[in-house]
């Protein structure tokens, strides 16, 4: 397990929102099936008392940590309150924050991650789809019915297609140790290179899939450091230059970061590249 | 969304930025009519929003006599296939040497990049590659609302000092106005002063709310129509028109289309929420496209509802057809659904793929 497993506590930020409240009845749902404590509190200013599918609400995290055991949150405020809510986390003493809401500035993600930083307080996303690991915890809205346990890790930029993966891979009898969606944004907080480095520390990963897109380095980053096999899908190989593919971090910048020199970079590390996402369950079976 | 040069130029100087005196024209007959105010010799730069504007004939030098006349010129042409639109005309400048400075987002640092070159006026990338060594670097969190006095020093090196106050501007350019780059290239000196000959300024799209900025100009008439629904829609040049959900899955989809030979007309992320309604959309703007011979949908989620995409589809009532992977809740309903109107269903997105590029073929 990295980041959290079945005696995590859980506080979601923007409980009493629709996206927020039909997430803590999902999360809580898998909580039940795999025996873990889930969502224990929610968050939402002016709204102290109230109680979302059972869980407590509470006006800030700070009251919410005078009453229950929690040491993670999950954000799903809207876009422009979403860099303060991840450093309400951080100041409160959470040591993760996973982010769901998208469309935040990019200012604010920059402030908000160095806010954390200096608050040792590790951010996933803003703008992904959280993290599962299988028969453990889930964080965050990615469908669980894909997916199996096992010892296959999984680092995603993408939400959906990383359902994809799972899919592919569950079909295929590889089991998932971890899925992490690290979100779509330029900037984001943990990388490739920071997931990587925690399954390399664990001992239920033998072998990582990175879904990669066009745009930025992170992935060949993240490969340059790795302790761990992998394997690797890039997303985007068809996408003119200079053009938005949907995430804000799709987007290639002045040839920077196209996925075909990514791809190439990423062979010349001994990288094995998928050209199909069907091809990754061969690959890994391959590494393992 | 990224500004035209003399917007950029306006926001530049409001914060302390000097920049060449000007004026915008939208004829050649508005120059005319400013003739006796323009100094002896001036520069006419169309403000397109294109790069390398220089090379692709976008800047003539004028003077009194041929002024009208070069404006028309330049009026006439298109840059990089862009219509002229407005001209910015300038003073020309004496200018004793040229510089490069930008502050942008570093997505691996995860900080502002201040880059600092007295070799300016050239291509920044180009001099990356072939002189790195040339541009002086710096990061800074932004938590920092100045940069720090030793960066500035480290920066400038040998250039003169006063032009650390032009940094120190335009890094407070940079974090008021949301930018995810503000570059001047070339920086210059004359005999009068410092200058910004040019101006770059890209505000993050995510910020534009913010920024008071209510309309996204980078946007095509029916990317626009697309960012309504709340798609992100991009246009290409091939037959297969492309609906996904999750902007990961949707380029995958266009990939497996190039791998096997064929060509996407678009990129469309229909988003979170795939329901009756916005799919029927989805649908209805692909198939606008009159260059769009076959669509493929592919929607995998865990919460989406099959039988809600499935009437989605059927309800846009479109003449091409549509191959669908659908993976969700209700999977045998929409199937049934989908079945009944006459479109075919397909197991996998590799199937769908292959059956689109098969149908166009």
């Amino acid at each position: 397990m990295i980041y959290g497993d079945r005696t995590t506590g859980v506080i979601v930020t923007g409980a009493t929102g629709k996206q927020g409240a039909f997430h803590i009845a999902l999360m809580n749902d898998y909580a039940r099936q795999v025996g873990g404590r889930g969502v224990v509190a929610g968050v939402s200013p002016g709204k102290a008392g109230q109680e979302v599918h059972g869980v407590p609400v509470y006006s800030s995290i700070r009251d919410a940590l005078r009453e229950q055991d929690a040491s993670v949150g999950v954000v799903f405020v809207p876009a422009a309150a979403a860099g303060d809510s991840v450093m309400e986390a951080a100041s409160a003493g959470l040591s993760l924050v996973v982010v769901i809401t998208e469309h935040i500035p990019v200012h604010d993600s920059m402030q908000a991650i160095a806010f954390a930083r200096l608050n040792d307080c590790a951010v996933i996303g803003p703008n992904c789809p959280g993290l599962l690991s299988p028969g453990e915890i889930k964080l965050g809205i990615m469908p669980v019915h894909l997916s199996s346990r096992g010892h296959i890790g999984v680092i995603s930029r993408s939400g959906t297609l990383t359902y994809e993966i799972i899919d592919q891979l569950s079909r295929a009898g590889l089991g998932q140790s971890t899925v992490v969606g690290i979100g779509g944004d330029p900037v984001i907080g943990q990388t490739f290179t920071d997931v990587l480095e925690r399954f390399s520390e664990d001992d239920q990963t033998r072998a990582v899939v990175l879904i990669g897109e066009v745009g930025g380095a992170l992935e060949e980053e993240g490969a340059r450091s790795a302790d761990i096999p992998i394997a690797a899908y890039i997303a985007g190989i068809s996408a003119p230059p200079e053009k938005r593919m949907g995430h804000a971090g799709a987007i290639i910048e002045g040839g920077e970061g196209d996925a075909r020199s990514k791809i190439k970079r990423l062979q010349a590390m001994n990288v094995p590249v998928a050209s199909r996402p069907s091809e990754i369950p061969g690959i890994i079976k391959n590494l393992i | 969304m990224k500004l035209l040069e003399y917007e950029a130029k306006t926001i530049f100087a409001a914060h302390g930025i000097p920049v060449p005196k000007g004026m915008v024209i939208r004829s050649a007959t508005e120059l005319a009519a400013h003739i006796p105010d323009l100094p002896p010799e001036f520069v006419l730069k169309a403000q397109v929003e294109v790069g390398g504007r220089g090379k692709a004939g976008g800047i003539l030098m004028a003077d009194q006599e041929d002024g009208k006349d070069r404006a028309a010129e330049l009026f006439d042409r298109t840059i990089r296939g862009v219509t002229v639109r407005e001209i910015l005309v300038e003073e020309r400048l004496a200018i004793t040497h040229e510089y490069y400075a930008s502050i942008a987002v570093n997505r691996s640092s995860k900080q502002a990049l201040l880059l600092f070159t007295d070799s300016g006026g050239v291509d920044i990338e180009t001099l990356a590659q072939e002189r790195p060594d040339a541009i002086r670097r710096a990061s800074i969190p932004l938590l920092l609302n100045r940069i720090p006095s030793f960066m500035v020093r480290d920066l400038l090196g040998s250039a003169p000092k006063e032009l650390g106050a032009i940094l120190q501007n335009l890094y407070r350019v940079f974090l008021v106005k949301d930018a995810l780059l503000a570059e001047i290239n070339p920086l210059v000196t004359t005999s009068t002063g410092v200058y910004a000959a040019d101006a770059k300024l890209i505000i993050d799209d995510n910020a534009l709310g913010r920024q008071g900025i209510t309309q996204n100009r980078d946007l095509t008439e029916r990317e626009r129509e697309a960012e309504k629904h709340g798609f992100s829609y991009v246009e290409l040049c091939g037959d297969i028109g492309v609906i996904g959900n999750g902007a990961g899955l949707t380029m995958a989809t266009l990939d497996l289309i190039e791998y096997y030979g064929g060509h996407a007309a678009n990129f469309l992320d229909v988003g979170g929420g795939a329901d009756q309604e916005r799919v029927m959309h989805a649908v209805r703007l692909v198939a606008a496209d009159p260059t769009v011979r076959v669509i493929v949908v592919n929607l995998l989620g865990g919460i989406t509802r099959c039988d809600d995409v499935a009437r989605g589809i059927i309800s846009a009532g479109i003449s091409q057809p549509v191959i669908v992977r659908l993976a969700g809740t209700n999977e045998a309903e929409g199937q049934r659904l989908l079945a009944g109107s006459g479109y075919q269903m397909m197991g996998s997105m590799e199937q769908a793929v292959l059956a689109a590029v098969e149908a166009v073929r």
